[in-house]
This record gives C-alpha cells, sequence and structure tokens, in this order.
C-alpha cells in the first residue's frame, strides 16, 4: 500500500505544462444513503489514455456520467482546459468537445451506419458528406466499417466500431469509453485499442477507458485510479504497477484484517465442525448433487456466454460464485432455471441428466432459484402471495385440476407465518408488498419443497441491512440442513463470509476453484479481472 | 381503505361518466334537430317495450357475448385477437357446410353444427397464433389481416355449389346464399310473453358461468394468466408459453365461430342461411363488449345487453327523424365512458402503492 501511495505522487508530479484536458475537483453524487462518488478528483491529460479501474459499483460510472452531464455533480467542479465549466447535459459537454462510448449500445438496428451516425444532427443531412466522412473516419482509425451496411447485420464487435465513429465525428478532444470492451472478443479489444491509440498518440487527444479487466487496463492504459466504493484509493502510471497491486487496490483489504485473521471467523469454524470427521463424510464430499459438464451457451446476437463451463455441488455446502457480473452469471443462472437450452453439455442432478430442451424439468427435480431480478423471472406482480407460493408446486391448491381454496391459503397462510412475511394476508397481491417481503415469497416457495439444490444469484441486492442478515441466516441453515447452495454474487465479502468452497467465473469459465481456507483476497481479485492468478 | 367505500367510489365514477356520455349524445340528437326524448322513448321501444322486441335484443346479445367471452380469454395469456368478425364468419360457414352436408337432421345434427362453429373460429385464430409462435408475427396484425382473407374466402365459397352455394338458389336469381338449415336442424325456439329467443340464450349464459370458473377455480385458468402476466416465470416451472398462448388462442377464434354458428342456427339473422355479410359487425361489437367488460367474464352479460338493445333500438329511430347510426355514436361515447373510471382507479391505486412502497423504504 505505501509503495503505491508513493508512486502515486510521483504520477502526480508529472503533470505540468499546459492544463489537462479535464480536471475534475471533489465531484460527489450521493443518492440516498449511498455515496455513489465521494470527493473524487481526476484529471485527464492530452495524449494519454487514462484508466479507471474497479469493481462493479465502485463509482466509476457515476463518475463519468458527471463529466458527459447525464448525471448532475451534489458538489464539486469541472475545468476544461484549465477554464471553470458547469455541465448540465450531454449537449454541454459536447460543445466542450466531451464524447462518450456507453457501455450498452444506442443505435437504430433497421438504419444503416452512416445514418446512426447523422442521427441526432439538426440540419439538413447531406447524405453524400455524411458518407463519405463516416468513409473517411473509418479508414483513418483503421475501423473498417461500410457506412452502408445496416446496424442489424453487423456483429457486436462492428457496432462498438459504429459508436466510437458516431463520438469521433464530433471531433472531441475528450472520449470517455464506459466498460467498451464487456461485449467484445479479445481480438476485437485489441483492434479497439489500436484504434484509440491513434486517437490519443497522433491526434493528441485524451482518452479514459473504464473498465473492471485488470489485463487491459494495464495493456491498453498510460495512467491509472482506482476506485472502490464512490473514492479514489489509488493513483498511479501504468510502468510503475502491476497486477497484484492493482487487484489488492481495487478488492480491498481492511486494515489489520489479515488471512489468517478471517480464518479465525466464525464462518470457518462453522465449516471445521463439519468436516472434521474427514473420512466419514468423504464417502458424501465425493458426490455432486448437481454437476454441470462443459456447458455451452450463446446470447441472441451469438456471443458466446458460458464456454465450457463445468461446476459440481456437493451436499451440504455453499458454493460461492464469485465473479466481475457479466462473465457469463446470468447464463449459468437461466440454464439452471430452465429458461436457456444449452448449445452444448449437460445438468446431472443427483448423477441423473436433466434434458435442458423440456423447461420446468429442473424446477421439478429440486433446483430451486432465487433470481437475481425477482420481477424477471421470480415472482409475479400481478398476482397474490398465495398464488405465488403455489408456482412451484400446483397440486398443493388444485386436486385434480381445481382448485381447493382453503387447503391453497391455509399454506400460504403457514408459510407467511414461517417465513415472516409482511403482508395483509394469502390474497394480497404481489406488487403491494416491499422488496424485502417479495424475496421472502421467493425464498418461501423455493426452499419449501425440500428442494436438493439451491441457486441463489445476489440474493441479497436491493435489501436492507436487517433482510441480508435474514438472508444470509436462512442459506446456512439450507446448507446445514443437506441442501447444496450455489451462491452467485459480485459482492466478494458476502462470499467470503457465506462458503465452502469458491470458484470464480471468468468470460464464461471456472477460472479457478478452492476451499474457503486456502481463498485470499487478493488472489480472487486477480482471478475475477484476469482469469489467472 | 374498506372494499365497502371503495364500491361506493367505482359506482360513483361509473355513474359520473355514464352520466357525461348520455348527456352528450343528447346535445349531439338534440343539434341534428330531434328531440332526445323522442329518441330515448324510440330506443327503449326497439329494444324492449314494443311487443317482441326483447326477445330481439336477447338474439343480438347472443354472438357478442360469445366474441367476448373468446377476446377475454385471449387477453388472460397476453394476447391480442382482434379478428373476431372474420373468425366468426369462419366459423359460420363451417357450420354451414356441416348442416348442408351432415346426413340426417335432429339434435346431433344441431350439436355438429354448433361444433363445426367452434372448430372454423379456432382454425382461423389458429393460423394466426401459430405464426405468432412459429416466426413472431404480431397477432393483432395477423388476426385483423386475416378478416379480409376470410371475408374473400368465404365469398368464393358462397358463389360455388360445390362448397357453400345453395344450388337451388344458383339456378334462380343468382343470390349467393347457402342452403337453409333443415328445420329439424336448427336450434328451438322458445316463446314468452309474445318474445321469442332461441336456445342460444340459455347456451350463451351456460358458457359464460362455465368460463367465468375455468378462469377462476381451475388449474387450467390458473396457468393461463401465469403466461399472461409473467411468461418467464411460467416457463420456469414448466408451464409452456407456446402451448397455453396457443390453446388460448384457438379458444378466442373458437368462441367467435361459435357465435357464428349459433347466428345461422339460431334464425335471428338471415333465415338460416349464410349471405354475403353475414356477420353484420358483430364481431367488432363483440370486441367493445369486451373491452368495456375488461377482465370480468360475467360483466360481459349486462354490457352485451345494453349494446344489443341500442342496436335493436336503433331500427325504430326513423320516426324521430334521426339517422339510425346516431346510435353508433352513442355506443362509440358510452364504450369510452366505461373504460374512463377504470383507468382513474388503475392510476390513483398505482400512484398510492408507489407511495407506500417509497415510504417502507
Amino acid at each position: 500500500m505505501n509503495e503505491l501511495a508513493n508512486s502515486s505522487t510521483s504520477g502526480g508530479s508529472v503533470l505540468t505544462g499546459p492544463p489537462p484536458a479535464v480536471t475534475a475537483e471533489k465531484l460527489s453524487k450521493i443518492y440516498g444513503s449511498v455515496r455513489a462518488c465521494d470527493e473524487v478528483d481526476i484529471e485527464l491529460v492530452r495524449g494519454e489514455i487514462h484508466g479507471v479501474l474497479g469493481e462493479n459499483g465502485a463509482g466509476k460510472s457515476t463518475l463519468m456520467k458527471m463529466l458527459i452531464g447525464l448525471v448532475l455533480p451534489d458538489k464539486g467542479s469541472i475545468a476544461v482546459d484549465g477554464k471553470p465549466v458547469t455541465i448540465r447535459d450531454p449537449l454541454d459537454a459536447a460543445d466542450l468537445g466531451i464524447g462518450m462510448v456507453h457501455q450498452h449500445f444506442s443505435l437504430v438496428e433497421a438504419l444503416t451506419v452512416w445514418e446512426n451516425v447523422a442521427l441526432g444532427d439538426n440540419r439538413r443531412i447531406d447524405r453524400n458528406r455524411t458518407r463519405d466522412r463516416v468513409a473517411e473516419l473509418s479508414h483513418e482509425y483503421g475501423l473498417d466499417v461500410n457506412p452502408d451496411d445496416r446496424v442489424e447485420d453487423l456483429p457486436v464487435g462492428m457496432r462498438q466500431r459504429v459508436e466510437l465513429l458516431k463520438c469521433l465525428r464530433r471531433d472531441p478532444s475528450v472520449l470517455i469509453l464506459d466498460e467498451p470492451t464487456s461485449v467484445l472478443t479479445p481480438e476485437e479489444s485489441e483492434q479497439l485499442f489500436d484504434s484509440l491509440r491513434k486517437v490519443v498518440g497522433e491526434e493528441n487527444r485524451a482518452v479514459a477507458l473504464v473498465s473492471h479487466r485488470l489485463s487491459e487496463i494495464l495493456h491498453a492504459t498510460d495512467r491509472i485510479t482506482i476506485m472502490r466504493n464512490g473514492a479514489v484509493i489509488d493513483r498511479c502510471l501504468t510502468k510503475d504497477t502491476d497486477a497484484n497491486s492493482l487487484a489488492r487496490s481495487m478488492v480491498g483489504r481492511e486494515v489489520g484484517l489479515s488471512y489468517s485473521g478471517l480464518d479465525n471467523s466464525n464462518k470457518d469454524s462453522d465449516v471445521k465442525v463439519k468436516s472434521e470427521p474427514d473420512n466419514e463424510s468423504k464417502k458424501i464430499e465425493e458426490r455432486f448433487l448437481l454437476e454441470l459438464k462443459g456447458i455451452s451457451t450463446s446470447s441472441a446476437l451469438g456471443v458466446r456466454e458460458l464456454n465450457d463451463f463445468n461446476l459440481g455441488i456437493r451436499q451440504g455446502e455453499i458454493f460461492g460464485l464469485a465473479g466481475v457480473e457479466g462473465n457469463g452469471q446470468s447464463s449459468l443462472v437461466e440454464v439452471l432455471s430452465g429458461l436457456k437450452r444449452v448449445s452444448s453439455g449437460h445438468v446431472l442432478l443427483n448423477g441423473e441428466k436433466i434434458p435442458s430442451n423440456r423447461f420446468g424439468q429442473l424446477a421439478k427435480k429440486g433446483v430451486a432459484v432465487i433470481p437475481e431480478d425477482r420481477h424477471d423471472s421470480g415472482v409475479i406482480l400481478g398476482m397474490s402471495v398465495s398464488e405465488n407460493l403455489l408456482l412451484s408446486n400446483m397440486e398443493e391448491g388444485y386436486k385434480n385440476g381445481f382448485l381447493n381454496k382453503q387447503k391453497r391459503d391455509a399454506r400460504a397462510t403457514d408459510l407467511i407465518e414461517k417465513f415472516e412475511i409482511n403482508c395483509t394476508g394469502p390474497n394480497a397481491p404481489l406488487w403491494s408488498l416491499s422488496g424485502g417481503n417479495q424475496q421472502r415469497v421467493v425464498l418461501a416457495r423455493e426452499t419449501s419443497d425440500k428442494p436438493i439444490v439451491l441457486v441463489a444469484s445476489q440474493p441479497t441486492r436491493g435489501l436492507d441491512v436487517g433482510a441480508i442478515e435474514y438472508m444470509t441466516r436462512q442459506l446456512r441453515s439450507l446448507a446445514d440442513s443437506g441442501v447444496g447452495v450455489l451462491l452467485i454474487s459480485s459482492e466478494l465479502d458476502e462470499i467470503l463470509s457465506l462458503s465452502d468452497r469458491i470458484g470464480v467465473i471468468f468470460r464464461g469459465k471456472i477460472a479457478d476453484s478452492m476451499r474457503r481456507q486456502d481463498a485470499d483476497r487478493e488472489n480472487l481479485g486477480l482471478l475475477m479481472g484476469r482469469g489467472e492468478s | 381503505m374498506s372494499s365497502m367505500r371503495r364500491r361506493s367510489e367505482i359506482v360513483f365514477l361509473y355513474a359520473c361518466s355514464t352520466f357525461v356520455a348520455l348527456l352528450l349524445s343528447a346535445i349531439i340528437v338534440e343539434a341534428v334537430g330531434a328531440n332526445w326524448t323522442d329518441v330515448w322513448n324510440s330506443l327503449l321501444d326497439g329494444s324492449l317495450r314494443k311487443p317482441g322486441r326483447w326477445g330481439k335484443t336477447l338474439g343480438s346479445a347472443v354472438p357478442m357475448a360469445m366474441v367476448a367471452v373468446g377476446t377475454i380469454i385471449s387477453t388472460k395469456v397476453g394476447l391480442i385477437n382482434i379478428g373476431q368478425e372474420g373468425q366468426m364468419l369462419v366459423g359460420a360457414a363451417f357450420a354451414a357446410y356441416v348442416g348442408a352436408h351432415a346426413p340426417g337432421s335432429g339434435p346431433i345434427v344441431i350439436c355438429l353444427v354448433i361444433i363445426g362453429g367452434f372448430v372454423g373460429g379456432a382454425f382461423w385464430s389458429g393460423l394466426a397464433g401459430a405464426l405468432r409462435y412459429w416466426r413472431n408475427v404480431p397477432e393483432v396484425l395477423t388476426t385483423l389481416l386475416l378478416v379480409t382473407v376470410a371475408a374473400n374466402l368465404v365469398g368464393y365459397a358462397l358463389k360455388n355449389t360445390w362448397l357453400l352455394l345453395d344450388p337451388d338458389a344458383a339456378f334462380g336469381n343468382r343470390a349467393l346464399v347457402s342452403k337453409q338449415l333443415d328445420p329439424d336442424s336448427r336450434l328451438p325456439r322458445v316463446e314468452i310473453f309474445g318474445n321469442n329467443f332461441s336456445l342460444s340464450v340459455i347456451l350463451a349464459l351456460l358458457i359464460i358461468v362455465l368460463t367465468t370458473w375455468v378462469l377462476s377455480q381451475t388449474v387450467i385458468g390458473f396457468k393461463l394468466n401465469v403466461v399472461g402476466e409473467n411468461r418467464r416465470v411460467g416457463q420456469r416451472f414448466g408451464i409452456s408459453e407456446v402451448k397455453q398462448g396457443l390453446m388460448a388462442m384457438c379458444a378466442s377464434g373458437g368462441f367467435a365461430g361459435l357465435a357464428g354458428a349459433m347466428m345461422l342456427a339460431s334464425g335471428d339473422f338471415a333465415k338460416y342461411r349464410l349471405v354475403t355479410g353475414f356477420t353484420v359487425n358483430l364481431g367488432w361489437t363483440g370486441l367493445l363488449v369486451a373491452l368495456v367488460a375488461r377482465e370480468k367474464v360475467m360483466a360481459i352479460i349486462p354490457v352485451a345487453l345494453i349494446f344489443a338493445g341500442l342496436r335493436t333500438g336503433s331500427s325504430f329511430l326513423a320516426a324521430t327523424g334521426v339517422e339510425r347510426r346516431v346510435t353508433d355514436v352513442v355506443q362509440g361515447l358510452l364504450v369510452l365512458a366505461l373504460l374512463v373510471p377504470p383507468a382513474i382507479l388503475f392510476i390513483r391505486d398505482r400512484r398510492r402503492a408507489l407511495a407506500q412502497v417509497e415510504s417502507r423504504t
């Protein structure tokens, strides 16, 4: 840490001569009780690629959105070329020469490339001039985009380039890219970085590259700012640092909390008690309740999501799957929810192969799921609590297909009491419940039928402290009762405090897995950031 | 909030909006130079008071109600079927074909005619459903466009004796009509207090009650509802969107086809024959009935009766000097009026719920 602090000061002193393209001082943005950005300082210098590194939710995107005018800062000041400015919206930013390529594309698929580039112009559109300009820019930066191609026919990497063209056409002096490589293949990323080099080197623009991938930050940038929990943790020159120290800064480590200290925490003593009779439990441990063998999936656009993914969950353990979001986790949950077909590989439950082309089989055979977005595939907002509780096991409320209202409501009342769901009764519409209570409905439904395996994806996201505590307690006691639990989370703390074994997912594969005792933050951080330690 | 208060609020809102609609209608009537009390009286005479008129009203209400039942079923699963006019026509054509070609006569043929109507309608909406799930073609478009296809196909069938054209009519005045149903193959008619109506009224009531029950008390209705509300949750628990959707779509068109068959077999329209323009826009009106009744099948009964009353009443308007199509305007205003209260309630409920959720977090 000290060594890093030193390098950051030496990095800071380089800035002499002409004022930086953008200087932000003490920028703050607070949402409710969350400090998305807390007095953040950043300087973007011409001729440099400035990497902004951090985990999901570290405040990188908020910071960039303040620079582009999408989010108004609560406090702090921004100066462009040394002159203080106020940026109220992206148009202001564009006038000042700041352009941004967003993580999610904003392209009209039915239109051609040049039409997309021309969108937003309020002058008369000169078809030939725009097309020529697009072709010229594309040639200049080696982007190889044909202005007459329709966007819907283009692969993801090309669409990214179109976004870049949209930005470059306005000749910005500062270019911000928010997670530009999250949908690109390694080769496409490489080509993007080459183009960026050109933008920076030959034309003296400033580029900010926001990413959570260590390797590309190390590879593509000149200077790095590392953020965590809304604050800048560290600054350094890229040439002075390495992956290990970046990972340490990005994931963070509380002072005085050594790895041996963690091993003495409560959770680990639980584990030890359970794993002490080693020889006896070995037989059980060797059998996987749930096994995924060589699973591969692709998105609608044909992008590989899971890539020959292998995983086994044993009885009575919590397997924590760590990883930066977007590395295939949602696809994994969709497969286990029976919402997605696999292009290869298979799912085994208690050694029995479950066909992936028959939806509902996994749920019926005992794979319970707490989805990441409960409104998407967890609950039905327009139906009542009792109906939502019924979904997993319709026989509990329908006898030979006919409603048995008494039985249905009695069961619901039972579960409401047992899981302490705060609602007006079995017939309360689900939308009338708070988020934590909706999550309890999901938990009640998924765990009441004695599942074999429980998949919990970001189970505590968006919940308040009390609800988080409740949820973690429930997961632990389920595992203790013999259920195999797969906990998928992007919060390392959650993984570390709950899991018996830990795996890291990176680009659709398990990068590595280990016992909790053998895991440390630095190692996990590296695995999350670049897939190897 | 107590349910009592809520209920009185709903009644009040409906009363207000209906009053405004009637007021506007009265103004329009006055504006074209007629007297609104005269119009009101002749509407009542035509639909209710004059001898035999409420039997006619019932006869018109039946097809509208059946169409509305089907519409509600497809809406439950989240599909929008607006092609009932065509499904009715195809249903009536199937029914006419069965009626003309089924051997013998009597109750069995009547049943076959009715079932034929259902199958015809189900087939026609099933086409749209299949396209929806096979190639993702929006069912709103296909159902609507298939109305035109149905009209032309049935028109063709009515020109050819090997299909529907009555051989006797073919030699005579070349009128495009199908063979008349045998007297034994018609739905029996009942006479009460000088009003007569066919058994289709009873059948329709039974169907409405049965549908209400199936939708609310059986797992079939539950599954339809799950798919309509959140198809991904349904899929996770093995409720297939395609299966439920196709089923609902076929039922939806089937009931429209049933309406067509009932029109043919009841004799309220076109004397037991299929003629060009047979469906006389009842498919569209049935769609409006469903729109007003919203998801409540039971509400179809009063709404269909009111709309049928406007329809039969309008034939008595000539004496008042008002164009009979003014009832279409009244009908439109009523639909609007009856749609406003639910919208107000929905917006208010949502606002309250949001405020509640916010205050909790």
